[in-house]
C-alpha cells in the first residue's frame, strides 16, 4: 500500500475517572484545539470534513450526531456520526480522503462515562429484547462465558490473564495520560471479587472520561504541513453474527477478518515479524489473549504462554498494549479503539516519553466495541 | 486557543440530572411466533434447518445467515442438550451483588448447531462442567405466555 493518507495531528483530553469540571462538548473542544494546533490547520479554513463517533444511550440524548458540530469548528461543514467503534469513524474519515474527494478530514471520538448512571443497564438494553433480555441478567455473564469457554478450549488460565492485568495496569504507571495504572500482583486480580465466574472484577477495565481528535490529510498535504505524518498502511473491520446464539464462542473471529483485511492491504504476510507493537482491545484481561491469537500475533492457544515469558511487556520481544490498554488508562467506551490508535502514533514519532519502545516502524491498533457486541476494526501504521 | 478558565471547585461542578422514559414493543416475527407457539402448546423446541450448510437454528430464523436461503424446512431438537459454557453470576443488573448467584449457560440442544442463552437449575456450582448434559424443564402449561421464560431452566439429566 503506498503511502496515501497520513494523520498529521493528534489532541486528546480527560483521561481520568472523573471530569466534572468539563462538560463533554468542552472535552470535545478541548481535544479538537489541541489536534489542530498539532496539526498546524485551522477547522474553519483547512478541515473539509468532519467525523464523530458516539452512540445514542451512552449520550443520554436522542440524534446524537446534531450535538457535534459546533465544538469541533464543523458548523457548516460536512460531518456525519457513526454509531461505531472509534476506528470505525477513523476508517470512515479515512476512506473520504483516499477517494479524493477531501484533503484534509478530522476525526472525534469521546467517554463521558462518569455521567452515566446506569451503564450496566445500557449494555442490557443491547442484547435481544426477545430471547435474551427477559432473563434479566447483567450482560457481565456474557464475558463470563465467553472466558469459560475460551480458558476450556485454549488451556489458559485465570492466572495469565491476571498478568494481562499486571502487566497492563503496570505500563499505565509509566504513561502520565493513563489513569488506573498500578503496581499489583496475580493474586490481587484472582482474589478481587467474582464479577460472573471466571471474571474478576479486576479482569474488567474500568471506566474513564476523555476525548480524543485526530485530523487526517492526503499525501501532498500531508508532506506540506507535518514534519511526521504517520501513514495509514491498512484498514479492516468485520462484524460477526450479533446473536449470542449463532456467534463463534471460541475464536474472536471478527477480529481475525479486520485484520486480514488490514494486512493484506498493507502487505503483511507474517504480523509478528512485521510488525513492532500492537495496541489492542483488552476491555477484559482474556480479550487480550484472545485477540493476540486472532490478529496472528502468535498461535491459537499461545498468548497465554507469552505472556507468562514477558514476551508482550514494554521490553519484551513483542510490545502489546504499552500505553497500559483499557485495563491500565480506563476504558473510554466507544473511544477505546481511537485511544490505542493514539498510542501507536505517539510510538511512531517518538513522542511517548517513559513507555517509548526503541525503533519501532510499524504498530496495529485494534478496537472492539464492547459487551455484546461482535464488532472488531483493525489500523495499521507506519512512520 | 484552548479552555483558560474551568470550574475549579468541586461544589461549583453542576450537574443536571435526567432520564430517559422509553417503551416499546418487539414483535417475535413468523419464526419466533412459531419457537414460542411450539413451546407454549406442545413443550417442544421448533428450529429451522438450511440443508446447503447443514445448519440448524434455535432459535429459528427464516433465513440462513451463512448462505442467505430463506429457510422453511422445520425440525424439532431437544429437550436434552449440552453445556456448551457457563458462568456464575454474582451482580445484578443494576451491577448491585446478587445474593443468590445466577448461574447462566450456552445449550446446545440435541440437533441444533447454535445454542440457546439460558439458566441452568438444580445444580451445585462444583458439579457445573463444559460438556456436562442438561435437558429443558418447561414451567406448568397453564402457565405459559409465549416468552423464553416459559422454559424456567435447564437442569442436569439425571436429576
Ligand atoms: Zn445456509
Amino acid at each position: 500500500m503506498p503511502k496515501e493518507v497520513a494523520i498529521i495531528g493528534v489532541g486528546y483530553a480527560g483521561f481520568r475517572a472523573l471530569t466534572p469540571e468539563v462538560s463533554y462538548k468542552e472535552l470535545m473542544y478541548e481535544a479538537a484545539v489541541k489536534a489542530y494546533e498539532d496539526a498546524g490547520v485551522d477547522p474553519r479554513r483547512d478541515i473539509e470534513s468532519f467525523v464523530t463517533v458516539a452512540e445514542d444511550f451512552t449520550e443520554g440524548t436522542s440524534i446524537f450526531d446534531e450535538y457535534v458540530p459546533d465544538q469541533l469548528g464543523a458548523v457548516l461543514k460536512p460531518v456525519h456520526t457513526i454509531s461505531g467503534e472509534g476506528l470505525h469513524g477513523f476508517i470512515a474519515a479515512y476512506l473520504q480522503v483516499l477517494t479524493g474527494a477531501m484533503d484534509i478530514v478530522a476525526v472525534e471520538a469521546h467517554s463521558k462515562a462518569s455521567n452515566i448512571l446506569t451503564p450496566d443497564e445500557i449494555m442490557a438494553f443491547a442484547m435481544d429484547p426477545v430471547y435474551n433480555r427477559p432473563l434479566r441478567a447483567n450482560p457481565h455473564f456474557i464475558a463470563g462465558l465467553e472466558m469459560n469457554r475460551y480458558l476450556c478450549e485454549t488451556g489458559t488460565t485465570r492466572e495469565q490473564c491476571a498478568l494481562v492485568v499486571a502487566k497492563n495496569k503496570h505500563n499505565a504507571l509509566y504513561n502520565p495520560l493513563a489513569a488506573y495504572g498500578a503496581s499489583i500482583a496475580v493474586e490481587d486480580v484472582l482474589e478481587s471479587e467474582m464479577v460472573s465466574y471466571p471474571l474478576s472484577r479486576l479482569d474488567m477495565s474500568p471506566r474513564a472520561d476523555g476525548a480524543i481528535v485526530m485530523v487526517l490529510a492526503a499525501r501532498e498535504r500531508a508532506e506540506e504541513l507535518s514534519d511526521i505524518p504517520i501513514w495509514i498502511r491498512g484498514v479492516g473491520w468485520c462484524n460477526d453474527s450479533f446473536s449470542l446464539e449463532n456467534r463463534d464462542w471460541t475464536n474472536a473471529i471478527y477480529a481475525a477478518r479486520a485484520a486480514e483485511m488490514a494486512y493484506r492491504m498493507a502487505g503483511i504476510r507474517t504480523p509478528w515479524q512485521e510488525l513492532d507493537f500492537a495496541e489492542i482491545d483488552d476491555t477484559f484481561s482474556y480479550k487480550e489473549l484472545q485477540h493476540m491469537e486472532a490478529l496472528r500475533l502468535c498461535r491459537p492457544g499461545e498468548a497465554g504462554l507469552l505472556v507468562e515469558d514477558g514476551a508482550t511487556e514494554i521490553g519484551g520481544e513483542f510490545p502489546v498494549n504499552p500505553s497500559g490498554g483499557s485495563l491500565g488508562m480506563g476504558h473510554l467506551l466507544d473511544a477505546s479503539g481511537l485511544a490505542r490508535l493514539l498510542e501507536v502514533v505517539l510510538q511512531l514519532r517518538g513522542e511517548a516519553g517513559q513507555h517509548q519502545l526503541s525503533d519501532v516502524e510499524t504498530g496495529l491498533a485494534f478496537g472492539w466495541r464492547g459487551l455484546p457486541t461482535t464488532s472488531g476494526a483493525a489500523v495499521i501504521l507506519s512512520n | 486557543m484552548a479552555l483558560l478558565e474551568k470550574v475549579d471547585k468541586n461544589i461549583e461542578a453542576r450537574a443536571w440530572q435526567g432520564e430517559i422514559p422509553i417503551q416499546s414493543r418487539y414483535t417475535c416475527g413468523l419464526a419466533g411466533e412459531k419457537f414460542f407457539r411450539e413451546i407454549m402448546e406442545n413443550g417442544r423446541f421448533a428450529g429451522t434447518h438450511c440443508a446447503e450448510c447443514e445448519y440448524t437454528y434455535v432459535p429459528p430464523t427464516i433465513y440462513c445467515e451463512r448462505c442467505f436461503a430463506k429457510l422453511d424446512e422445520w425440525v424439532e431438537v431437544g429437550p436434552e442438550g449440552t453445556v456448551q459454557s457457563f458462568t456464575v453470576l454474582l451482580v445484578a443488573p443494576d451491577g448491585t451483588p446478587l445474593e443468590e448467584p445466577d448461574i447462566l449457560a450456552l445449550i446446545q440442544l440435541d440437533g441444533a448447531d447454535s445454542v440457546l442463552v439460558h439458566r441452568l437449575g438444580k445444580v451445585g456450582l462444583d458439579e457445573l462442567a463444559i460438556g456436562m448434559r442438561v435437558k429443558a424443564v418447561f414451567k406448568p402449561k397453564k402457565e405459559r405466555e409465549g416468552s423464553i421464560l416459559d422454559i424456567v431452566h435447564f437442569v442436569p439429566v439425571n436429576a
